[in-house]
């Protein structure tokens, strides 16, 4: 009965193998998580740049190596703050405790005259010490952090003071001499400064610590949100507790390092220190930002102030000119940080849509079909469950003659026959329950927006399939999960094919997909024997409906935008699609199977020649969805449309149109039952089902497909 | 009946003022340590209670009380201004200078302030328009304005003198009737001037929606960016006051004291101490004094009894450590509504 498809004489359809578009690269860099990250960056490069322009042998090893010799105290400094502020605190006290750890390894290694491992045990427990009592204060007891930490910075700097004035002659007098102390103070290690590498090991200590540690993912936590973090049953205060003694900590080995290059302190020793690294922190941050513990950023806004410092000075100028522009470069790198935050969602909003030009050819093999010139039979559908199902874009009907549909809610509902009145809950799968179809088992395999591919059994129980496929090549954003599955049918060998309509916009967005008229979509299928999911062919134009031949051997797909249907060939599915039927008057959404050989396809809407040409102008579209409110928008006849009727080889032999008042609207499913014909709509609250004439009456879906080969 | 009884019972029971009595525990303790203070130096210091001394003690703390008031201004909006001392330093810097060459004392304090209001302005458009938190915008405009000072005008220098036989100076720093000095009057002035624009002004409503909720003020439709305009430049303005008299009391503008940052921790102290919280919503001209008092007291009585500064500062911030550990115990945070912003 059903036509041979003559597949090698149809027309090939063209597939991009990759989609390149500057602006969507764009759209695509923005939404990334590093994008934030990216200011500090450009910040540095900019300082770099500079320096390199007015500076002759910056970059030169033997400064390189100097640089690298001072800036392990800051850059410990800045690590110590990064990780206060990570559990949302803050330290003003670093300065203050800097001098003071570097005070008491001086006093141990000169006065006391301990070995240099002990003089490093003391240096780390002054630190500790300073950091427990701001941890005791901020953490334990829950005082306010600046203050508190203002309150230990001042009580320390004093105490340093009255200590490093009576001290001090006794130590610059002293003539001790030790191998280790100098070697840490003055080796170098691999060309670098012992110093550098001790700011190596604790940054990469402190990464691993945020990324990998329990107790690193608690201080984020208690940053981020500290009500959360309790609630989570993370214990808030001693977490706290612990940041601000680690911090202690880290400033302590920083005070150890310098006392041991130095072998003095002076009055303004870490004096002004807390201000240069908090502008480190903040233009690494980007800002104040609590619970993130990006300990690279913050060491590149270190380099950044560090280098922009030491080449200003080294260039000659007076330290209240430095001054006067680092003030002036934090407020600039702040406002476009701030700035960028705020907008950067804007600019992605007016960035994503990325239209092209696109055309999907004249309406053709319609002549004497169109709406104006056939009644509009679907006026005399039956209207079946009215207000008890919410959008139910696909119909399905097992061999019981029982209909099944998914709804807006995300359930699966079950309108049981003969009269179909009543709907009943199958299953709750959430998401956007789309495409069904009836496997060999008698389970639903269900395409659910959002979601991915689900199986649901007659007795309710859901199992996903598959939410992903593979990474295509050349994406900037990684596109493995499955957006919007929309239709599938089922091969012979149990293969699921199912299409993914768009990887680029969510269904409630996808009238933009339309407006963009790129092919963001793509042919999937599952194995449910290997439980693998492959990319059959990527790029194609909003793929909507899918169905299996009559002859089981080629896969018809709905393009929806292009107006077209295209076919497969299951046996050489790389060859890629061919065109069985183009110049649709509107836009096809599923395809089934009819009992006379023939497919049933609907129409989802109408096309219209205003916007048949919008379609060719990209920037009219662009500067539309700019400036115009989307219900102004121009787009398709949604209000109109019907179910084709097409034969075994591919033309239009009737036409099935709702009339302008109803009863039903953009229908996007047609299932044929015992000769009568179920309609889905998207957006209808209810199902039609009209009677068909020239119909087989005792023809039902799944005993023709799986009931004839088994 | 039954529910009308009920009713007219739930009616009768006073509605428990909750937190009325504790909002102000600190201010109160403070008050009290403050005449204990007192007290003790009469006993303790010779020549502490007498009338000379209380002079000295007003004209000393006059600086302090009115810087005080800008910054308990600006925390009671939930914002802070770390380049007070800054803007006190700059605004000494412009009218001595213009002074000093020859302009008229009038026009010089026309200049100061207009400088002093476009920096402020400056500083609430960086918070309120570019939307920088309040503490690293006036931290780097702090930077900014001591380094732009000190590069165009000072070339360099850390000191800016004052010629003290200059009558306008004369007149800052002298008595206006015996008994009463010009920074004393001044302070005052200041004060009354604070509780105008806190209770009086409709910006003062604002101010404290600000701090209380600023979130809630923005959405009710409250002027939240002009009220911090206000705000800024009626701190940059406490700023002029204060530099003027500090810079008339010792013939110099002192550079030093942006960076050694003393000053401001008084200042801070002095806010905090009186009472108010520093999430803003809360306090106002009485706190003020309340801190002041005890600031002004203990700086008198350490130096009578011949403290060095580092003795005095590390006194000070262990009296910080207390009153933030006990402002904690009597007012202790609510752990629901406590966020991380809150430093």
């Amino acid at each position: 009965m059903a036509v041979d498809i003559d597949f090698p004489s149809l027309p090939k359809q063209r597939v991009p193998r990759f989609v390149l578009s500057p602006r969507r690269i764009l759209a695509d860099v923005l939404s990334k998580g590093w994008v934030e990250s990216l200011i500090p960056f450009v910040a540095l490069l900019c300082v770099v740049a500079g320096v390199l322009a007015t500076t002759n042998g910056y970059f030169e090893g033997s400064n390189l190596r100097n640089l690298a010799q001072y800036a392990a105290d800051g850059g410990l400094v800045v690590l110590a703050l990064l990780v206060v502020v990570a559990v949302g605190g803050i330290d003003l006290s670093v300065g203050s405790n800097f001098a003071m750890s570097a005070f008491v390894a001086l006093f141990c290694f000169h006065i006391l005259q301990l070995p240099v491992p002990a003089v490093l045990l003391a240096s780390l427990l002054a630190g500790a010490t300073i950091g427990a009592v701001n941890g005791f204060i901020a953490g334990l007891l829950g005082c306010g952090a600046l203050l508190t930490t203002l309150g230990t910075m001042i009580t320390t700097r004093g105490l340093y003071t009255l200590a490093s004035q009576a001290q001090l002659v006794e130590i610059s007098s002293s003539a001790r001499i030790d191998d280790l102390w100098d070697w840490i103070g003055f080796e170098k290690v691999l060309t670098l400064p012992v110093g550098f590498w001790a700011l190596a090991v604790v940054a990469v200590l402190v990464l691993i610590m945020f990324r990998q540690t329990r107790i690193g993912w608690h201080i984020l936590a208690v940053g981020g949100n500290r009500k959360a973090a309790r609630h989570g049953g993370i214990r808030v205060k001693s977490t706290i507790f612990f940041a601000y003694v680690l911090a202690g900590v880290i400033v302590g080995l920083s005070g150890f390092l310098f006392a041991a290059r130095q072998n003095s302190v002076g009055s303004d020793t870490g004096i002004g220190m807390e201000f240069f690294v908090l502008t480190a922190l903040v233009v690494g941050l980007g800002g104040f930002v609590p619970g993130r513990g990006a300990v690279v950023s913050v060491l590149i806004g270190f380099a950044t102030i560090y280098i922009l410092n030491n080449a200003m000075i080294n260039a000659g100028f007076r330290g209240d000119f430095v001054q006067l522009s680092m003030g002036a470069i934090i407020v600039v790198i702040l406002a476009i940080d701030v700035k960028f935050r705020k907008n950067r969602h804007r600019l992605l909003a007016s960035t994503y849509l990325d239209p092209v030009s696109f055309d999907a050819g004249t309406v053709e093999g319609m002549r004497g079909l169109m709406p104006d010139e056939t009644a509009p039979k679907l006026k005399d559908a039956r209207i079946l469950a009215s207000g008890r199902v919410d959008g139910p874009e696909d119909v399905l009907l097992d061999a019981a003659g029982n209909l099944y549909c998914g709804t807006r809610d995300g359930y699966l509902y079950r309108l049981n026959a003969p009269d179909h009145a009543e709907a009943e809950v199958l299953a709750k799968i959430g998401g956007r329950p789309l495409g069904l179809a009836l496997d060999r088992e008698g389970r639903i395999v269900a395409c659910v927006a959002g979601m991915g591919l689900v199986r649901v059994t007659m007795d309710g129980q859901v199992e996903l399939l598959t939410d992903q496929t593979e990474r295509s090549l050349l994406s900037v954003q990684d596109d493995t999960t499955i957006r919007m599955a929309d239709d599938l049918d089922i091969g012979p060998d149990g293969t699921i094919y199912f299409t993914d309509a768009t990887k680029r916009y969510d269904i409630e967005n996808w009238g933009l997909d339309l407006l963009e008229g790129r092919p963001n979509g793509r042919l999937l299928s599952y194995d449910p024997a290997t439980r693998r999911t492959r990319t059959v062919c990527d790029n194609l134009v909003f793929p909507n409906g899918v169905c299996l031949a009559h002859d089981g051997k080629h896969l018809l797909v709905a393009s929806t935008w292009d107006c077209s249907i295209l076919i497969f060939d299951l046996a050489r599915l790389s060859d890629g699609p061919r065109v069985l039927l183009s110049g649709l008057p509107g836009y096809p959404d599923n395809i089934n199977r009819a009992s006379d050989g023939g497919y049933w396809v609907a129409l989802a809407g109408m096309r219209n020649p205003v916007f048949d040409e919008a379609m060719r102008h990209p920037g009219v579209r662009r500067r539309m969805t700019r400036h115009v409110p989307p219900t102004n928008w121009l787009f398709g006849n949604l209000n109109i449309g019907g179910v084709l009727k097409v034969d075994g080889a591919g033309k239009v032999v009737d036409a099935f149109w709702d009339a302008p008042d109803g009863p039903l609207y953009m229908i996007t499913s047609m299932r044929e039952h015992e000769g009568e014909l179920y309609l889905g709509g998207v957006t209808n609250d209810k199902i039609g089902c009209l009677k068909l004439d020239k119909a087989d009456p005792t023809w039902r879906g799944p005993e023709s497909y799986w009931g004839g080969r088994s | 009946m039954n529910s009308t009884n009920a009713a007219n019972a739930a009616a009768m029971t006073p509605t428990p003022r909750r937190g009325v009595g504790r909002k102000n525990m600190l201010e109160r303790v403070v008050a009290v340590a403050t005449l204990v203070l007192v007290v003790v130096f009469s006993f303790s210091i010779d020549g502490f209670a007498t009338l000379g001394n209380l002079r000295v003690i007003l004209s000393n703390s006059a600086s302090l009380a009115i810087l005080s008031c800008g910054m308990a201004v600006v925390i009671i909006s939930r914002g802070l201004d770390l380049s007070l001392i800054a803007q006190m330093v700059a605004g000494a810097t412009i009218f001595g200078i213009l002074i000093s060459s020859g302009v008229t004392a009038p026009a010089a304090l026309l200049v100061a302030i207009v400088a002093m209001v476009v920096f402020g302005f400056l500083n609430a458009w960086l918070i309120a328009y570019v939307e920088i938190p309040a503490m690293l915008a006036t931290l780097a405009s702090s930077m900014f304005l001591v380094g732009l000072l000190r590069f165009a005008i000072l070339r360099g220098e850390f000191l800016l003198l004052l010629p003290k036989s200059n009558p306008t100076v004369a007149f800052l720093a002298g008595d206006i009737v015996p008994g009463i000095s010009m920074p004393v009057l001044l302070m005052v002035a200041t004060l009354a001037a604070t509780w105008f624009l806190l209770n009086r002004a409709s910006v003062g409503r604002v101010v404290y929606a600000m701090g209380d909720n600023f979130q809630a003020a923005r959405l009710a439709g409250l002027p939240v960016r002009t009220s911090t305009i206000v705000v800024y430049v009626f701190s940059a303005v406490t700023a002029l006051i204060a530099g003027l008299i500090m810079a008339a009391a010792s013939g110099a503008v002192d550079f030093r004291t942006v960076t050694n940052g003393t000053l401001l921790f008084d200042v801070i102290l002095v806010v905090v101490l009186g009472g108010i919280p520093l999430r803003g919503g809360r306090g106002g001209v009485r706190n003020i004094v309340v801190g002041v008092a005890l600031i002004a007291i203990m700086r008198n009585g350490m130096t009578l009894m011949d403290f060095t500064t580092q003795t005095q500062d590390m006194l000070k911030g262990l009296v910080l450590l207390t009153a933030i550990v006990t402002d904690n115990y009597l007012n202790p945070r609510d752990a629901e509504t406590d966020t991380v912003g809150d430093l």
